[in-house]
């Protein structure tokens, strides 16, 4: 799956903090992950392990302050995003990379017609005429599969179903066909039917132009469809990175494996109850020492509570962060490996 | 929405009528009447100006005949005022009052969108602040001292300059209309402009500011082309209501800037009992309030794409 070259998104060892009225909470803590063309990347994890704020921090999205950047880097095409201005950053943003949200319905401009909105990105950043423009945006929207494009691009958000909104968030961040998409959450917001629908068209589109996708989500079945390779994400850090095979049928790392356990299995007959991950996540204005995981890891042994495990190589291009992996661990509890 | 305008008309009448009766039997309910006032009259006096005016019919009887005369659009002979009838009063005083209040009006939207973009954009930062303080003061104190005050600028300004920059009272010019607008206009401003600022805080926390930025726009256009005219919607709304606080607050700068407006008559006319033009001007102002409000509502339909008028009601 990797390629040589220089991969269209490489972040290394981002820290992101925010400062709140309950002290700093250190949302992100030293992340890295790359991401080549035509690859998918999914970046999955808890609610508030920092998958979100990761790729806020590297569009210049998060409000600063409170939020800050402490450390770190993130290069698109060679390029480091860290510490651009806005202007810097704008010149950027919706051309070379773009970005769809959660929630479809909420993140469209209410009231302003749909054609125009996708067609504010190419005025912005080709510099092309606002008819011009809106030609091209109604192509995007047929490139989305959005029948009687011409007429839809005259509507307002408020008369699209939630999938055909996102359908338009997708044609908007591709009409300066960027070379990274950056999916927040995609289809969180909508029913399974459209949930695969809206998956496909950006698999079909990320095959033609050839860009690399950011997914980030909470759904593994989404990342067992999409995905080319994971980062598994707890409390502000990669726990886990491999192919998607690896995380699926090799996972080294415990937070992944109770993720797995997490997760219905129809072929998986006798498994009625799904187990759940005990405890919380942890508090992050002060995250656990050690490893970050040990207060809710069933192998947690003595040195996870006082020692940061660090990273291991379990395979090719598949890391993990857990103290078992170290080679002076004692033998880990063989793990229904088999591949199903 | 030609049928929607139709039913909101409707309704309005309804309201009107409302209006016109609960003011006709609680007027009557207050003691005394127009004809009793400092001079003595005889019973037998008393008893020709009643038959007069009708005033010895019963009140109910009283009623049908205000009611018919309202329909045709008459409203009467005023009662304090010889000779005058209640149409030509309003005439004659409504146009001023209604150019003060326009002025006003704008004073108040123009100012209140402005400061309160200026607040948001400001937030946390020493404009902020100051238009803050300013806009509880002007909140917080009545009109009728701002209208001394003003006239105390004025004052002030003219020395400076020398001449007669602008009248202190009266009406006729432009110049007349400046301060006594402002004056009026204040309260309302400074209510919008707090609207207008949570709204503009509001609208920037919102996903499709987000969006807009993940797109790459600039500053500018996001605050022209995406936060400001979602942000407007709430105070569009209630400018009916800020209609109604300027046109019947407009009595009291009327008084101090000696404008010949409307309010004057009416308030004038509740002292007298002058049964003739409180009815007259309670239910042209009603009527007016309710028109204004109904051109907001459709004036929001054309702001607000998603307010659009229910087929299935129309």
């Amino acid at each position: 799956m990797s390629e040589p070259g220089v991969p269209v998104l490489s972040v290394k060892d981002l820290e992101v903090e925010f400062d709140t009225f309950g002290g700093v909470v250190r949302a992100v803590r030293g992340v890295s992950y790359d991401v080549h063309a035509g690859e998918t990347l999914a970046v999955v994890g808890e609610s508030g392990c920092g998958k979100s704020v990761t790729v806020q921090a590297l569009m210049g999205l998060i409000p600063m302050p409170p939020g800050r950047v402490v450390g770190g880097s993130a290069k698109l095409l060679g390029q480091e995003l860290i510490g651009l201005d806005q202007a810097q950053l704008n010149a950027v943003r919706g051309a070379d990379m773009g970005m769809i949200f959660q929630d479809p319905m909420t993140s469209l401009n209410p009231t302003m017609r749909v054609g125009d909105q996708i067609a504010e990105t190419l005025v912005v950043h080709r510099g092309i005429t606002r008819d011009a423009a809106l030609k091209e945006a109604v192509r995007l929207l047929e490139r989305t599969r959005i029948p009687e494009a011409a007429q839809r691009a005259k509507q307002f958000p408020f008369e699209f179903s939630g999938g055909m909104l996102q359908r338009v968030m997708i044609s908007m961040s591709l009409a300066c066909t960027p070379k990274l998409l950056i999916a927040d959450e995609p289809t969180t917001a909508l029913d399974v039917t459209i949930q695969d629908q809206v998956l496909e068209l950006m698999r079909e589109i990320q095959r033609e132009d050839h860009m690399a996708i950011v997914l980030i989500t909470h759904d593994l079945g989404v990342v067992a469809r999409m995905a080319d390779r994971v980062a598994v994400m707890y409390a502000g850090e990669v726990v886990e990175y491999g192919s998607v095979d690896d995380i699926f049928y090799r996972a080294a790392h415990p937070y992944t494996q109770g993720l797995k356990q997490a997760m219905p299995d129809m072929h998986q007959h006798g498994k009625d109850r799904l187990e759940a991950i005990p405890g919380s996540p942890p508090d992050l204005f002060a995250p656990p020492p050690g490893c970050a995981y040990h207060p809710r890891c069933p192998h947690a042994m003595q040195i996870c509570k006082h020692r940061d495990p660090g990273q291991y190589r379990v395979g090719d291009a598949h890391y993990a962060s857990c103290w078992r992996l170290h080679e002076e661990a004692p033998a880990i509890a063989a793990e229904d490996s088999h591949a199903g | 929405m030609g049928s929607y305008i139709a039913r909101r008309l409707l309704s309005g009448v309804i309201t009107i009528w409302f209006i016109a009766t609960a003011t006709f039997f609680g007027m009557h309910a207050v003691p005394g009447d127009p004809l009793l006032n400092d001079k003595a009259v005889t019973p037998e006096i008393r008893a020709n100006l009643e038959r007069a005016y009708g005033l010895d019919k019963p009140v109910p009887q009283q009623y049908l005949i205000f009611l018919g005369n309202m329909l045709q659009g008459d409203f009467g002979i005023s009662f304090t005022q010889q000779n005058r009838r209640v149409n030509d009063i309003i005439a004659e005083h409504f146009p001023v009052s209604a150019t003060l209040g326009v002025l006003a009006l704008l004073f108040a939207a123009g100012g209140g969108i402005v400061f309160g973009a200026l607040t948001a954009l400001f937030r946390g930062r020493l404009p902020d602040y100051l238009i803050m303080l300013l806009v509880i003061v002007a909140v917080s104190v009545p009109s009728f001292v701002f209208a001394g005050l003003g006239q105390l600028a004025i004052l002030q300004l003219n020395r400076l300059v020398g001449f007669s920059l602008l009248p202190v009272a009266g009406w006729g010019s432009l110049s007349h209309m400046l301060v006594p607008s402002l004056v009026l206009g204040l309260g309302t401003m400074a209510y919008l402009t707090r609207l207008m600022r949570s709204s503009m805080l509001e609208v920037a926390e919102t996903d499709y500011i987000r969006t807009a930025r993940a797109k790459g726009l600039t500053p500018q256009r996001i605050f022209f082309r995406h936060q400001l005219r979602n942000a407007i919607l709430p105070v569009v709304t209630v400018l009916g209501p800020a209609i109604a606080a300027i046109t019947t607050g407009g009595f009291v700068v009327e008084l101090v800037f000696a404008i010949p407006g409307l309010g004057r008559y009416f308030v004038q006319a509740v002292q007298q009992l002058d049964y003739t033009v409180i009815m007259g001007t309670t239910v042209f102002y009603g009527a007016f309030l309710v028109l204004m409000v109904i051109a907001v509502d459709i004036a929001y339909g054309f702001i607000d794409p998603r307010i659009q008028v229910n087929k299935s009601l129309s």
